[in-house]
Formats: structure tokens, sequence, C-alpha cells
């Protein structure tokens, strides 16, 4: 516990929360805004169905919510990686020598923030999705799936903060560690989901989206997907498998 | 501290290295450059996996320990700061780390003389100034055991005069403190014990006064007769003491290897007029130099 409020306060005295806050509130405000005002219209020109009027559609606007998920793991990458890079992983390491510790307190941690920042996106999306849909003709917006894209968002986050955690003491380098997570999400992900997606529903970004059931964001659309609850375990998988091995390998090495 | 040895790849930083520090008195750990010192204390405190030995800390390996800041406190060369938290901020991380009330970072500040710069981002602070927050982190959890990592480094000559003291009081509280130093002159004020270490071997550990007993005491001549007196002591050398001779300018010498009464009574016998006789004390830095073989750096096996 105290050890928590210790991760707490190192975040909260630095200003990378508050930045990734603002990208993420950023990011699901022109997400929203882009589904809303641009997708429909480059639709119409083939076709007069207006989009707006499929309720699945409204929902997809709510769940851009979830679009703002990199800067999740960013935000749990960098928690453990300023730490090497600061070199305050000495005292840290001094005042808890049972490094396992650390990894699980930050942990904790960086899942209530990422569970934090979920809400804020959430409220951010739907906020901006009720401006955005006033003026126009729309399809009602359905408060249960509201709230279920709210618990998904909620969960999706929590859990991807931990994921960047652990990565984050796998690869110690901070730089590394961030363009590897970009690399992999951007490009490896999205190839492997686009050509072999009975692996890529396996894969992080596959669980993450099962966690969230959003299809608009990834470009999953006809795509497969794991149900919510395997999503979890398979999400939460990956955070505790990256975790050990990092215990296993870069957490014991020697700090010098 | 026992046979301690730590190997980098190929380069053996510490070799079967032994030693104690004792509560009460400053232990100063000394050594040239590369000689091994940073690695022997991270290895003291859990921060290094030795390659074999063990080290403890008040009976207990240091990562056995409940709650580590009660009991050791630690400075560490490169160990480092987040340069947007502010000091307070620094120790109010490991404040609550260790389970102390955060009121604590303001107090230790007051200690080492940075309240005004408490809440100031560490990034701009000086070498001095993060020294002392080192120091202020290494007092949170009021630890029976200092150990520090060449403590003096980037302070001003007031800030070593104020460490001086500070450590002094430490240790006349009962509490155990290990500073190192790569200049005996730096410590041998302050320090009680000695153990010095040259490429990652012990070469002498015991007290200061049986190091200044082995040690060289010289003593400064003034004469206008300086040749005369030098052939004379050069005889002396001659019959087998050992005694050295250095030429400082046309009418000074200094000598090592006989008391001042001694080259009185030498003098007096060869009528020599003597313009100064002063005893200067042992050349600490020039038993050290000797002890360490010069100090060259590296230490590969
Ligand atoms: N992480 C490391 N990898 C490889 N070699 C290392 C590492 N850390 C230290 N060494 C080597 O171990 C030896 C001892 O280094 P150490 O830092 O302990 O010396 P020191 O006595 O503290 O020197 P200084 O007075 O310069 O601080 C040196 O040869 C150094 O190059
Ligand atoms: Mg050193």
């Amino acid at each position: 516990m105290s050890m928590v409020r210790s991760e707490f306060r190192k975040v909260t005295t630095t200003k990378v929360l508050l930045w990734l806050t603002i990208a993420t509130i950023a990011f699901s405000a022109l997400n929203v805004v882009l589904l809303v005002f641009l997708t429909p219209r480059a639709m119409d020109l083939g076709s007069d169905v207006n989009l707006l009027l499929d309720p699945a559609y409204v929902t997809n606007i709510l769940g851009a919510a979830g679009s703002s998920s990199i800067f999740i793991l960013i935000l749990g990458i960098i928690g453990m990686t300023s730490e090497y890079r600061h070199m305050t992983i000495t005292s840290t390491f001094l005042v808890t020598p049972k490094r396992p510790r650390v990894l699980i307190a930050k942990g904790i941690t960086y899942a209530l923030l990422g569970a934090a920042l979920g809400a804020i996106a959430f409220l951010t999306s739907t906020v901006v999705t009720l401006i955005a849909l006033s003026k126009e003709n729309h399809a009602p917006v359905d408060l249960t799936v509201a709230l279920q894209i709210l618990g998904g968002v909620l969960l999706a986050f929590a859990i991807y903060a931990f994921v960047g955690v652990s990565v984050g003491a796998l690869i110690r380098n901070q730089v590394a560690a961030i363009v590897g997570a970009l690399v992999w999400v951007l490009i490896i992900e999205a190839l492997v989901t686009v050509f072999v997606d009975w692996i890529g529903k396996w894969l992080p970004g596959g669980a993450l989206d099962a966690v969230l059931q959003t299809t608009n964001v990834s470009g999953r659309g006809g795509s497969d997907i794991l149900p919510t609850a395997a999503g979890v375990v398979v999400l939460l998988g990956y955070a505790v498998l990256f975790g050990i091995l990092a215990s296993l390998i870069t957490l014991r090495r020697d700090i010098t | 501290m026992i046979s301690l040895t730590k190997r980098f790849g190929k380069v053996q930083a510490v070799s079967d290295l032994s030693f104690t520090a004792q509560p009460g008195r400053v232990t100063g750990f000394l050594g040239p450059n590369g000689s091994g010192k940073t690695t022997t204390l991270r290895c003291l405190l859990g921060l290094v996996q030795p390659t074999s030995g063990t080290t403890q800390v008040g009976g207990h390996d240091y990562r056995e320990l409940p709650n580590p800041a009660a009991v050791v406190g630690a400075t560490l060369e490169a160990s480092g700061f987040h340069p947007g938290r502010t000091a307070r901020g620094h120790l109010q991380v490991i404040t609550d780390a260790a389970s102390l009330p955060s009121g604590r970072a303001d107090e230790v500040l007051a200690l080492v003389g940075l309240t005004e710069a408490a809440g100031r981002k560490v990034g701009g602070f000086s070498l001095g100034m993060r020294q002392r927050l080192a120091l202020a982190a290494a007092l949170v959890g009021d630890p029976g055991v200092l150990i520090l990592d060449e403590p003096a480094n980037g302070l001003d000559p007031e800030g070593i005069a104020w460490l001086r003291g500070f450590l002094r009081a430490r240790a006349d509280e009962g509490r155990t403190v290990l500073v190192s130093s790569h200049v005996l002159s730096e410590v041998q004020q302050t320090v009680d014990d000695v153990v010095i270490i040259s490429k990652g071997k012990l070469v002498q550990a015991g007290s200061l006064g049986e190091l200044t007993g082995a040690g060289i005491s010289q003593v400064r001549v003034r004469t206008p007769q300086l040749e005369v007196l030098r052939a004379a002591l050069n005889a002396e050398a001659g019959s087998g003491a050992r005694v050295n001779v250095v030429a400082v300018s046309p009418d000074e010498i200094m000598v090592a290897g006989l008391e001042a009464a001694e080259i009185g009574h030498l003098a007096l016998r060869e009528q020599v007029e003597l313009h100064e006789l002063t005893p200067v004390g042992t050349d600490l830095e020039a038993l050290f130099l000797e002890l360490t073989g010069g100090g060259n750096p590296g230490g590969a096996a």
C-alpha cells in the first residue's frame, strides 16, 4: 500500500501524466468528430444511406473512447523506463530491495491510472458525441450499450497500462521500448490482423479489442474477435507473462 | 563483508575483499579511481549481485531488511533524480515507500541546508546541491548506518567542513559511518578507521593511527650550507638508515626517515647553521600513493 502511494507520488510529481491525459482527451474527441462528420459524408457519395441513422454506427462513435489505448500503453512504459532513464531506480531499489514488489506496485498503480484515463476518455467521447449529433439526424444513443462501452474501456485501459509497465520492465531503454511498442501495434499487429486474423485475435491488440468490443477503432471490421471474458484473460496473461519474464531476466540485473 | 568478488565480464572489479566498519566510528573507504569502491558499496546495498562472497549490514543481508531505509542510508555516485521533480517531491517518494510521514522530507532538507530549494526542480540543481539532496535522502529514515560514496564531490570548502562535522556527530551518536573517497587528505581529518583498496584488493585496514604510525614523517630544513648538510645526511643514508632527501629550493630540503632531533644533532656535529627545522608530520598522500601503487585505473583481470 505504501509503495502504491509512492508510485502515485512519482507520477503526480512529473508532467507525463498531464500530457498523456491531454493526448487522450484530444484523440478521443478527434475520433468522434471524424466519425460523425467525415466518414458518413464520404460514404454518402456513393449511396444515399445515412450511416448516422444506423444504431450500430452510433455505438461505434461512442466506442472512440477506446481509440487512445496507445497512450495508455506508453504511460505504463514511461512509468517503468523513466526510472532507468533518470537512474531513480537506484533509490527505488534501495528502499525496496525486493524488486518484484516494485513491479507489482507499479502494475497496480498504473492499472488504476489506466482506468481513470479510461473514464476520462469515455466522458470525452460521450460529451463530444452528444454535442456533435445534436444538429444531425441520427439513431438514438442506447444507454445500456454506452455503459457496456464504459465498462470495457475501464477494464481494457487498466490492463493495458499494466502491460505497458511489464513491457517497460523487460525493455528498460525508454526510446527502444516506446518505438518497439509503436512498431508492434501500428505495423506488426496491424499486418498480422489483416492477413492472418485467427492469430491476430490472440495478440495483445486483439485481446484489447475483445475487451473493448468496438470494431471501428482498430480497423478490425469484419474479422472475428474473442469473447470479452476471454479477451480479459488473454490481455491479463500478457501483462503477467511480460512481468514474470522481466523478473527473471532484466529486473534482477545489476544497477550500476 | 566477507570475501567479496565481483566480475563484470572480463573486468575483475573487486577480488576477495573483506572488511568491517564499526559503530561509533567513521570509516574511510579509500582507493584510486576504478579500484572498486562504488562496486563494493553497490554489492553491499543489494544493487549489484556479487560473483561470490557475502555482505551484511547490521547482521543481515541488505535485501532481507524489512524496512531498509530505517537501518541504512546510502548515497551513490550517479544515483539519479528525475529532473522535473522538486527536491521535496523526490524525498516524499522515498518517505511514502518507507512508510514515513511526508513531513520528514522538509526536516532532512533543513538538515542539509536545502530548505530554500525545497520547491525547486532538481533539473536546475548544481552538483553540490544534488550531493546535499542525496545526503538528505540517505537521512530520511534516521538510519544507524550511513554509507556514502564520495559525498564531498562537488561540495564547496564550507560544505566540506560542514560535512566533516556532520559525519563526526553521527558517529559520536553511535552510528556506523562508511565514506568512500579517492583522496586520503580529504577524509584524514574526519575518519577514525581506514580501509584502503587498490585494483579491487585490500591493501590496508585499521585505525588511522596505525596508518600514520606506518607512515613517513618528514622534516623541513632550511640552511645556507645546504651542500654540507646534504652530504652528512647522505652519509647517514649510506650507513643503512632509510633516509630520503628531496631538494625544494636552493636553501631548503625535505628529509624523510629521520627525526628533527636527529637532524639537529647531525647539523651541530657538522657545524652547519640552521634557519629552520620543522617536522611537517606524515605525508599521508605519499603513503597512500605508495600503498595503492600509483593508482593505475582499470584493473582488468
Ligand atoms: N557496469 C559495469 N560494467 C563493466 N565494468 C564495470 C561496471 N561498473 C564498474 N566496472 C569496472 O569495475 C572497476 C571498478 O569500478 P568502480 O566504479 O567500483 O571504481 P571506484 O573505486 O568507485 O572508482 P571512482 O573513484 O572512479 O569512483 C572499474 O574497472 C570499472 O571500469
Ligand atoms: Mg566510485
